[in-house]
């Protein structure tokens, strides 16, 4: 199978002035050292918490930023000198609502950007509705998309850049802010986009996303990618662990730095999930710790505690550090 | 290539398309294209009661002011409008030149901006009795035909400056009333000192105005007609050439800097 996308080495450093004059620069390096390769019709996974690198890396690919070094390959068109051959053979998706005409209809959009996309209008005219039925907004094409909900919005996204069929996509989150139905929805259509073959680069927070759609996951942290490898292996990775669940109550970051002082915890995560919170301990001895973790959070509320096998999102934390 | 000047040519339409739709719907904008001219030339031919002969001097003078603050205030502010929406991305994503794009905005903007002479005209003819006779047609008719290709150019070296980042914005206010006055939009250029005439002489819009007003209300002369239209050409020519580096050179640079977008 041959290679659609190759990236070698990218970095990207921004430069931000911290005087009122602007003289003086700060350079923040987004992408530190980036390598990875995506074969033809594979669906590639670049997971990260926000800041690591994601976005920027997809805008270096998608010919909106250019690379301060190392090479990118799409389709063998260089990313910086053959910029225009790449538009043609891309498309992207970047998460929100941004990016579309809000004053105009659905099919308004799709007319502009298929004239954008060089299509001629007797190709169009098949395929916008024909993208319009796939994505499932049919009888709603002539309403302005200001009154579109959010995974309209999304949808829309997804037709506008299938218009002109193009080999290779870069969806970066594109589920983010959607409902569990149109997140749903949407993780359809990338499974339908995958059975035909695309070549897809897919960002994305969801980790059951990920596991679910993706042949192989990059993760990217502080600009690097610190693991690269099929959801199955990544998760083999942290087989050795077993993962603690605790429904707690008003826990701060004291108690969570003293559970991380203690043997046998392999990282401690929190998380707020309305009035509750949700504590995730990770440990290679499993339920033998459960009693040790309770006593050290003597005085605090603690319900349902549940030791379950690891997932990918175990995997991930490791990696990232939690 | 006859194939791409086909494509680039259906696309700068569909884009003057989307701006008009879009631009009908905005206040601001038919304030500016609309109301505000419809307000200098009111004032105008208030002030020149008394001299009848010179209201089409003040309803082209109004138009040529809509179609000036056509250009500097709804470029700038569109392409900001389309970096705030994230669809100034899409748009530099896209195979199709980003200068094509533009064009067909420009367009846009400048027919709808001659919406203000005809608004202009209509109030200064229907409702305030003035005649309106245009002393010359066949000169007048290719002198607007001119001075739209013209705008439509300068609006191309104008859009890259306003890409190359959002604080350039700013500036924009300061280019309006100053064109005004050194186009002799509403009074000859022969009232200001003698040290602005080449000023005057190096905007295109001064030639638009001068070939407009002659043709209108001036003499007739023919001769000042063609030398205007010759430099308005000149300059078009000038400004396309000089418009599609800027593109290159800027858009490479926004690239580099990662100021496309907001985010």
């Amino acid at each position: 199978m041959s290679i659609a996308i190759e990236v070698q080495n990218l970095r990207r450093v921004y430069r931000a002035s911290t005087s009122i004059l602007g003289r003086e620069k700060k350079e923040i390096v987004a992408v530190s050292d980036v390598s990875f390769d995506i074969k033809q019709g594979e669906l590639f996974g670049l997971l990260g918490p926000n800041g690591a690198g994601k976005t920027t890396t997809v805008k270096m690919l998608a010919t909106l930023l250019i690379p301060t070094s190392g090479t990118a390959t799409i389709a063998g068109y260089d990313v910086v000198h053959q910029a225009q051959k790449v538009r043609e053979s891309i498309g992207f998706i970047f998460g929100g609502e941004r990016g579309l005409y809000w004053r105009l209809s659905g099919e308004d959009n799709l007319r502009y950007f298929a004239s954008l996309y060089r299509l001629d209008p007797s190709e169009a005219k098949k395929r916008i509705p024909y993208l319009i039925e796939l994505v499932g907004l049919k009888g709603r094409e002539n309403e302005k998309i200001e009154g579109y909900s959010r995974g309209m919005k999304q949808r829309l996204h997804i037709a506008r850049t299938l218009l002109h069929d193009p080999d290779i996509l870069f969806l970066d989150e594109p589920t983010i802010g959607l409902d569990p139905v149109g997140a749903r929805e949407l993780r359809s259509i990338v499974r339908d986009l995958q059975s035909e073959k695309k070549t897809i680069l897919l960002t994305t927070h969801y980790m059951f996303e990920a596991d679910a759609l993706c042949d192989r996951i990059g993760v990217i942290k502080h600009g690097e990618i610190v693991a690269l490898d099929t959801p199955q292996n990544l998760k083999q990775g942290v087989q050795d662990l077993s993962v603690i669940e605790m429904e707690v109550y008003g826990i701060g970051s004291e108690v969570l730095d003293k559970l991380r002082a203690q043997p046998h915890v392999d990282s401690v995560s929190l998380e707020d999930r309305e009035q509750k919170q949700a504590l995730v301990i990770q440990s290679s001895h499993g339920s033998e710790i459960v009693q040790d973790v309770i006593n050290n959070l003597n005085g605090y509320r603690v319900e349902r505690v549940v030791v379950r096998e690891p997932t990918l999102e175990d995997a991930y934390v490791r990696l990232v550090g939690g | 290539m006859l194939q791409t000047t086909r494509q680039y040519t259906r696309t700068a339409l569909m884009a003057a398309e989307v701006v008009l739709k879009e631009m009908a719907v905005d206040s601001f904008i038919m304030f500016t294209i609309v109301i505000q001219p419809l307000i200098i030339a009111l004032l105008g031919l208030w002030m020149l009661r008394d001299r009848p002969d010179a209201a089409i001097y003040v309803v082209v003078g109004s138009g040529m002011s809509g179609l000036w603050s056509s250009m500097v205030f709804i470029s700038g502010n569109s392409i900001n409008a389309e970096r705030w929406t994230g669809t100034l991305e899409m748009l530099v994503a896209m195979p199709t030149p980003l200068y094509v794009v533009t064009a067909g905005r420009n367009l846009a903007h400048v027919m709808q901006s001659l919406l203000s002479m005809i608004a202009a005209y209509a109030v200064a003819s229907l409702f305030m009795g003035y005649a309106l006779d245009i002393d010359h047609p066949l000169l007048f008719i290719p002198s607007l035909f001119f001075t739209v290709v013209a705008f439509i150019s300068f609006g191309l070296i104008m859009a890259p400056i306003f890409i190359l980042s959002p604080a350039v914005d700013q500036f924009k206010n300061g280019l309006e009333f100053p064109i005004f006055v050194l186009c002799g939009f509403l009074f000859p250029i022969a009232l200001l000192p003698e040290w602005t005439t080449p000023f005057s002489y190096l905007l295109t819009p001064y030639w638009a105005a001068r070939a407009l007003h002659e043709s209108a209300h001036g003499g007739g002369d023919v001769g000042v007609v063609l030398a205007s239209w010759a430099i308005l050409l000149l300059s078009t020519v000038i400004y396309v050439a000089v418009s599609r580096r800027l593109f290159r050179v800027i858009l490479r640079r926004v690239r580099e800097d990662g100021t496309l977008g907001l985010a």
